[in-house]
């Protein structure tokens, strides 16, 4: 991700409650919220906010039927074409014999498939290091963030206060 | 409206369904019969365990959600506690299949044959367990607590209705009960699912057997409760059960359904891997004589609830919810056919040997279901579920629906002092 | 969904915490000089894994005939304590995934602990087969991967493959699973650090901010997470009963062990659960996280699962009975009655009847009982592997070739070393990472904390955001 310097400015609130009352609000007032930041998942925000539903589990599907396919598929031509051998006077193509393999690495395409995509996409992995705003967000405070550029500096200044935030800048 | 009143259509369409019922059990008794009248008892047994397994989960459900503080259902616990008000119908159904048994006015069971047991050494080891007398009086004393508790469960639910206090003290004496029930009914519905069901193959056994049942009888009791939940609504009752209920109920019928075939696979892929003639015969017999039935049980019973109720959106949609319900419910009832019938049919062909060639009864189950089994012939009612079967379903399908309905409209649909009322009201997944 | 709890859902969190409060409480830990108990423990835990891996390198090199196996008994102290710790590693993700799908608050003080043994135990439960395979250098073999060798595959059939798979699926899954869910907190962790400790926070983060996105993003993996490991566990636990069941040794080959081998290894992993956090609440001063509900709440589980593992003890006696098979029969009178009685009495006694003692409230609740109980459950959970597999093959078809079994010091060795790495292991745990997960009991804390719920309510809900949403859809 390319690093261009952004000027921020943002609120902290101290409750969440006041944290989803204040992002309606500034939906009210066509504020364009650059993001919103808080030290726990907040019920209720994502609508609010207007974030798109996450698409992880068709991800996560995709991955598992690979999984699927390439156990079976693999075991079938091993045992049928590739080296077939005879166990306990079962058909070379024993299916039932087939299906807690097949399971395990359905489930283990998809894990861990969904959890390299999340990292990918977020923006996040080993040796990565985002700009935060403040230290207290991952603590207890609650914080809707502006950038300068996209917003009337006053005008979210303003609403910041209005709805008991206390209000910084900083560049990022 | 919190108050259901029965009457109507639904109680036409009720009792016609039952009405369908008599008229086909009568038929099966009357014409196509054998002298054994094995295909009228089946179905009898195989409906009358089907259904009071589904009042008896129904009630095993609310003992489960109270022990383990789980609210979410609150609201429409009253749903189940008319379902579980069919335990005394099924206890009464059971009896007479007990009695039958004990006066051999049918032949269901190999076991329940004195000559056939004093001249086959496994069955005359196990004669302690199966015996006509031990069916009767478990039939009667385990299904009678059941039946108890049940009782009284639904007496302090109806109680608490009344109760102003704030202590609860009512729900906290539901609470002994339903953890009281718990053990009691682990232990005694293996052994009541393994004398029912299970000794219809006398020679065969397998531990898992029990549970693999249970959990059927489960999932189908999940699926009764979704089209039950749809009526109502449809009827503009149970506003207060919104589509968050539903995802829910969806939930569990999708996850009990993995796990059903959870156990299903479990059973058959260690029969199948060990390889043991004495238990292969089970699994062979109905792979090689039942084969439509066999991979229909899998795929109506895992294919379709998975693929379906895998998305969100199907188990919020109560048209999708109410067609894998319906296809789930039919599944389990196959899986029923399927346990019960293949024993039943060796059973009468067995007698009708006996009396036709006297001593050359082949003994050992393994023998049954191949050689001669192989050989038998195709037959509605036995190989696969005839008009009759079907009708017979539906008569008890009716009748369970109208004890159901009539227990849910003497009183109110919403217990209103359940302490987890609140919470369920708001529910949200 | 705040202001619509239960008025008689006891409180989760106790003392009147707010968010600060908790992240002091449970961060603070981390960041504290160690104490003499901690390093003490450390020095003891290393020890003992420092003669476990003595009596590792000594079976290596002298062979498993440094062992007492024989013909007949052939899988011994090994595959138990395999069996053993694959079991207690069932716990963890068992509270994170299935007590999350079924919304059960109380899972939040115990789940961190909880995964991180879990993926402690699965390291020491896969020791096991490795060195019991003899020659360790070829471990790979066991992996299906093109080869010299023809290529010649692994057998898929062999149930012992399907555990090789399962065990390092179990492993992947667990780990992701735990350190996704450790992220925010690192970042929590990194938010009060200076100096070189950032730095190694900063990395272990993953560079994580807290952004309204990523929120929605990890919850709703966490609970697709959740809902695919939830059968993974089932799976990993069938599948090691496979091992025994796919057979055709009485005794082993019974239908219900899958199922029956999950119920054991949930009842033994919750034991393990609470032998480490009873301590590890006194230690690091924990008790208004980890509380007396959470405590009575596992040994609810503990005596539901010790009782479903009662009737699946029961159901295989009884079937063994009703089976008319004579050598079934006899492999169940072997094991209550024959000369290793005495294990099938303490699996009998530890398992099914001293778990009954739950069922009185004010038991369910005391502290040191449970702590005595969670002990004595994991022996007796040992002893049924042990009779499982030992007492089976004690006495085979061949009555020429019976014969008896006691372990070496080295067997007896490796065993005890296990517990030395597992300690060892938790104990840096404790020091490097919040014990029990900050985020998800602040989370919680509006619905769960004393001061919010329960008979110390102060009344004052939270004002109810009219803000009523849309149904979130992040379920499964």
């Amino acid at each position: 991700m390319a690093h261009q310097d952004k000027e921020v400015i943002y609120g902290l609130y101290d409750d969440e409650t006041d944290l989803l009352k204040a992002v309606k609000e500034a939906k009210d007032q066509h504020l364009e919220i650059m993001d919103v930041y808080s030290p726990f998942p907040v019920h209720g925000l994502d609508p609010i906010l207007g974030l798109a539903e996450s698409r992880l589990h068709i991800a996560g599907f995709v991955y598992g039927a690979i999984g699927t396919l390439t156990a079976f598929l693999g075991m079938t031509w091993i045992f049928t074409k590739d080296w077939p051998i005879i166990f306990g006077g079962k058909p070379y193509w024993s299916v039932p014999a087939f299906i807690p393999i097949t399971f395990e690495l359905t489930v283990l395409f998809s894990c861990v498939g969904m959890v390299i995509t999340f990292y990918i996409v977020s923006g996040l992995g080993p040796g990565v290091t985002n700009d935060y705003l403040d230290d207290r967000i991952t603590d207890d405070k609650f914080c809707i963030a502006f950038d300068m550029s996209e917003v009337d500096g006053a005008a979210a200044k303003s609403f910041l206060s209005d709805t008991g935030a206390d209000v910084n800048q900083k560049i990022i | 409206m919190n108050q259901y009143t029965f009457s109507g259509t639904a109680k036409t369409v009720t009792i016609g369904a039952m009405i369908v019922g008599v008229v086909s059990m009568l038929l099966t008794w009357f014409v196509g019969a054998d002298d054994l009248q094995s295909r009228f008892w089946s179905n009898f047994l195989h409906n009358s365990t089907f259904f009071l397994g589904i009042s008896m989960m129904a009630f095993f459900f609310i003992a489960v959600c109270i022990t383990a503080y789980a609210g979410w259902a609150s609201v429409f616990k009253r749903v189940w506690e008319a379902m579980s008000a069919n335990m005394l119908v099924g206890f009464i159904f059971m009896l007479v299949i007990a009695l039958t048994t004990y006066f051999h006015w049918n032949h269901l069971y190999h076991w329940a044959d004195a000559a056939a047991v004093a001249e086959d050494p496994i069955l005359n080891g196990k004669k302690s367990f199966l015996n006509p007398n031990w069916y009767l009086f478990g039939t009667i004393i385990i299904v009678g607590t059941w039946v108890v508790f049940g009782r009284k469960m639904r007496s302090l639910s109806l109680d608490e209705d009344e109760d102003q206090g704030h202590d609860f003290a009512k729900h906290r004496s539901m609470r002994i009960w339903s953890a009281v029930f718990l053990p009691i009914m682990g232990f005694s519905s293996a052994a009541m699912i393994w004398q029912w069901l299970m000794s219809v193959d006398a020679h065969w056994y397998s531990t898992l057997y029990a549970w693999h049942a249970a959990v059927s009888w489960f999932v189908a009791m999940i699926c009764l409760t979704i089209l039950l939940l749809i009526y109502l609504k449809s009827k503009g009752l149970y506003k207060e059960v919104t589509n968050e209920h539903m995802h829910d109920l969806g939930k569990f019928l999708f996850a009990f359904s993995i796990f059903w075939t959870y156990m299903w696979f479990s059973q058959f892929m260690l029969i199948w891997y060990a390889n043991i003639g004495e238990e292969t015969t089970y699994f062979l017999l109905r792979r090689e004589e039942y084969p439509i039935l066999f991979y229909a049980n899998l795929a109506v019973n895992f294919l379709i609830p998975f693929f379906v109720l895998m998305r969100n959106d199907t188990k919020r949609k109560l048209g999708s919810l109410a067609f894998v319900s319906l296809l789930v419910f039919i599944g389990h009832w196959l899986d029923f056919f399927l346990m019960i019938k293949p024993g039943v049919k060796i059973t009468r062909d067995d007698h009708g040997h006996m009396a036709a060639h006297g001593e050359e009864v082949v003994h050992g189950a393994a023998e049954h279901g191949i050689h001669e089994s192989v050989a038998s012939s195709f037959e509605v009612g036995y190989t696969i579920p005839g008009l009759l079967e079907l009708g017979t379903m539906i008569g008890f399908l009716g009748l369970f629906f109208f004890v159901t309905l009539t227990a849910l409209s003497k009183a109110p649909l919403i217990a209103k002092n359940d302490p987890y009322l609140d919470e369920s009201l708001h529910h949200h997944t | 969904m705040s202001g619509h709890v239960s008025p008689i859902r006891p409180p989760l969190v106790t003392g009147n915490k707010t968010y600060h409060q908790i992240t002091e409480d449970l961060i603070s830990p981390t960041e504290r000089v160690p104490s003499k108990a901690w390093i003490l423990g450390l020095i003891l835990s290393v020890s003992v894994f420092s003669f476990g891996a003595f009596c590792i390198l000594w079976t290596i090199w002298n062979g498993i005939g440094t062992w007492d196996l024989n013909r007949t008994i052939n899988w011994g102290w090994d595959i138990t304590n395999f069996v053993w710790w694959i079991g207690i590693g069932h716990a963890g993700t068992l509270i994170s995934a299935i007590l999350l799908i079924f919304r059960q608050k109380w899972r939040t003080g115990v789940n961190r602990a909880a995964e991180a043994m879990t993926i402690f135990a699965v390291m020491c439960a896969g020791l096991f087969p490795l060195i019991h395979m003899g020659r360790i250098w070829l471990a790979m073999f066991i992996f299906p991967y093109p080869n010299t060798r023809g290529p010649l595959w692994v057998n898929f059939n062999s149930p012992l493959l399907w555990d090789v798979f399962a065990i390092s699926t179990y492993f992947t899954v667990s780990l992701l699973f735990w350190y996704t869910g450790l992220v925010p907190d690192f970042a929590s962790v990194r938010d009060r650090a200076k100096g070189l400790r950032k730095k190694i926070y900063n990395f272990l983060s993953f560079g994580w901010t807290g952004s309204a996105k990523h929120w929605q993003r990890w919850e709703y993996l966490s609970l697709i997470l959740a809902g695919i490991a939830t059968p993974l566990v089932l799976s990993v636990h069938t599948i090691v009963s496979f091992d025994f069941a796919t057979s055709v040794i009485p005794g082993w080959h019974t239908t219900i062990f899958p199922p029956y081998f999950v119920a054991g290894a949930i009842f033994s992993g919750f034991a393990m659960v609470l032998t480490l956090m009873i301590i590890t609440r006194k230690i690091l001063g924990l008790e208004d996280y980890i509380t007396i509900e959470h405590v009575e709440s596992m040994n609810k589980v503990i005596l539901v699962t010790g009782t479903i593992v009662g009737v699946a003890y029961l159901t295989e006696l009884f079937i063994a009975w009703y089976s008319g098979y004579v050598y079934e029969q006899f492999a169940f009178f072997n094991r209550a009655a024959g000369p290793y009685w005495w294990s099938y009495f303490g699996m009998m006694f530890c398992n099914v009847l001293s778990p009954q003692l739950f069922w009185k409230k004010s038991w369910r609740r005391n502290i040191w009982l449970t702590f005595f109980m969670s002990i004595f459950i994991n022996i007796g959970m040992w002893f049924e592997r042990f009779v499982i597999i030992a007492t089976t093959l004690a006495r085979d078809y061949l009555p020429s070739s019976w014969s008896y079994y006691s372990p070496t010091w080295v067997e007896i060795g490796i065993f005890v070393g296990t517990m030395g790495l597992f300690f060892t292991l938790y104990l840096i745990f404790c020091r490097v990472a919040p014990v029990v997960a900050v985020a998800e009991i602040k989370a919680i804390l509006k619905t769960s904390g004393n001061q919010y719920v329960g008979p110390d309510a102060q009344h004052q809900h939270p004002k109810d955001v009219k803000v009523e949403s849309e149904p979130n859809h992040t379920s499964i």
